[in-house]
């Protein structure tokens, strides 16, 4: 899932400053799932800018409203009404749904109450960590499933550098080493002998490097 | 083409090969110059010139360039953390154009963890895709099959950590860099001889050190307060307790020093008698001045 943080309050108060009629708009997929803009989170950061509002003397109306997916036309049209009655949207969605509501609707401003972090998952209650890219050409068939591209802090694709040791990464000391990981879980399946391979430095153009990215289905066009 | 740098000469001889580091510093005075052929001179086979270690500095390359018109045989390191393959293969044919014949491949501290931890970092290509890069370059070719123009030959280096566990998979990159092209190897500090010394032996089983020739890194610490600062910031040093509990014993800072090149003495004594070692790489970066007396003791 895409995972996501809240801004602060101060941070928002800032940006919406200019405005008196705010929406704070929810998505109820990814960034519920990983807790910081579904239906709970519109209401505590509707609440604090309220108090906000209140102590600053800023004249905030904060209304509140959740819509299953921001990325998606058919569920932003739900929320049609409230955008339109706004001066301004503060998206608790991740950065495509941000986008997606401003590209709906032109003459509001959209502004992102989130900051989009990664693509992962929740490893246990609390913390969610990285696990994929979208690097655009995936190799975890060769690295057992475990993606150096996004986990190791260098992107080695050879082997582990040099810092790593008793199985933590040199530079997030409280995360594992990838590699380490790597080299467990390939020997555990029977495929240590991958590494031996050199790998030729990697294809970039299907990242972000390439450009900004599209795919087309000619197929779903029709 | 092959390699005719000094050090590769050295490499194909049986002599015990001694070389050292200088880093750069953030400025533009020459002066550096004159202090590496004093503390350097003859006494070594080559000298690394470190590319930005710490944080921002003057250019490896700019730098080799000026020791090798001096007379000293630069090493220029190359690390994969802020250049992409073009401006890496660029810098390549400049060096050689400059007439740089020594480059050590490495991915470089990641930049958190030195003096610029807002930076974007590149790692378009690791350490061992540029030592294979170097190797293809030798061969006559870019990356992308461009022909080279005019002639190219690098003696290839690469880096490894001897503490870097497991040792199935600290053997297995060593052995990588060396079927990529690595024509040497560089370490990482060594204090814990005994462990170094099944790590080379682990190497030397694989049949590593019949392809590369590995240099042992002896760090001569300053005082006991670097060698634990080191241990807090960096993974990769492997400082004993009882290493750091002597320096800091000796007293205060000029036989902190002191103790610190003792050690270091001793420990390349110790190398220096290892079969399958080609030489010792003193890690003399930020302390150059103390690599004659090392040398004339080792």
């Amino acid at each position: 899932m895409i995972v996501a943080e809240r801004k602060s309050i101060p941070e928002l108060v800032e940006i919406l400053k200019a405005h008196k009629k705010i929406l704070v708009l929810g998505c109820g997929t990814c960034v519920t799932v990983c807790l910081a803009g579904g239906e709970r989170e519109v209401s505590i950061i509707s609440s604090a800018l309220r108090i906000a509002s209140k102590v600053q003397g800023l004249g905030f109306e904060i209304d509140e409203f959740v819509i299953e997916r921001q990325c998606d036309n058919i569920f932003i049209e739900q929320a049609a009404e409230a955008i339109q009655k706004c001066d301004a949207v503060l998206s608790l969605g991740c950065g495509a749904g941000v986008q997606a509501i401003a590209e709906r609707y032109p003459q509001k401003p959209v502004y992102a109450g989130l900051n989009t972090a990664f693509l992962g998952i929740l490893e246990e209650r609390g913390v969610w960590a990285e696990k994929c890219a979208a690097c655009g050409s995936c190799v975890l068939d060769k690295y057992g499933g475990i993606c150096p591209v996004t986990r190791c802090a260098k992107h080695m694709l050879n082997g582990p550098c040099g810092g790593s040791r008793e199985d933590r990464c040199e530079v997030r000391p409280d995360r594992p080493c990838a590699w380490q990981l790597i080299y467990t879980r390939l020997k555990g399946i029977g495929q240590l002998d991958r590494l031996k391979q050199i790998e030729s430095p990697k294809n970039w153009r299907s990242s972000l490097s390439g450009g900004p990215r599209v795919i087309i289905r000619e197929d779903h066009r029709i | 083409m092959k390699p005719d740098s000094r050090l590769a000469g050295k490499l194909g001889g049986k002599d015990f090969i001694f070389t050292a580091e200088y880093l750069p510093l953030a400025g533009t005075d020459a002066s550096f110059v004159e202090a590496c052929t004093k503390s350097f001179g003859n006494r070594l086979t080559a000298v690394n010139v470190a590319d930005n270690h710490y944080g921002v500095a003057m250019s490896s390359l700019a730098a080799s360039v000026a020791l090798n018109r001096a007379g000293i045989e630069p090493v220029y390191q190359v690390v994969t953390r802020d250049r992409n393959r073009i401006a890496i293969q660029s810098d390549l044919l400049g060096a050689a154009f400059l007439g740089i014949k020594n480059v050590l491949c490495l991915s470089g501290f990641h930049q958190t963890l030195i003096d610029c931890p807002q930076a974007a970092n590149v790692f378009d290509i690791d350490s061992i895709q540029l030592v294979n890069l170097v190797k293809t370059m030798n061969g006559g070719l870019l990356l992308d099959g461009t022909k080279i123009q005019g002639e190219f030959s690098m003696l290839i280096g690469a880096v490894a950590n001897p503490y870097m566990k497991p040792l199935e998979l600290n053997i297995l990159r060593l052995s990588k860099k060396a079927a990529a092209g690595a024509n040497f190897i560089q370490t990482q500090a060594v204090f814990d001889v005994e462990l170094f010394k099944q790590w080379l032996e682990a190497a030397r089983k694989e049949g590593i050190t019949e392809k590369t020739a590995i240099l042992a890194g002896v760090l001569p610490l300053k005082s006991a307060v670097q060698g634990q600062k080191l241990l807090d910031t960096h993974t990769d040093f492997h400082i004993p307790a009882e290493v750091l509990n002597r320096i800091k014993a000796a007293g205060d800072e000029a036989a902190q020093k002191k103790e610190g090149s003792k050690i270091a003495i001793e420990i390349a004594k110790k190398l220096k008698a290892m079969p399958g070692l080609r030489g010792v790489h003193i890690l003399s970066g930020g302390n150059e001045a103390v690599v004659p007396d090392l040398i004339a003791a080792i």
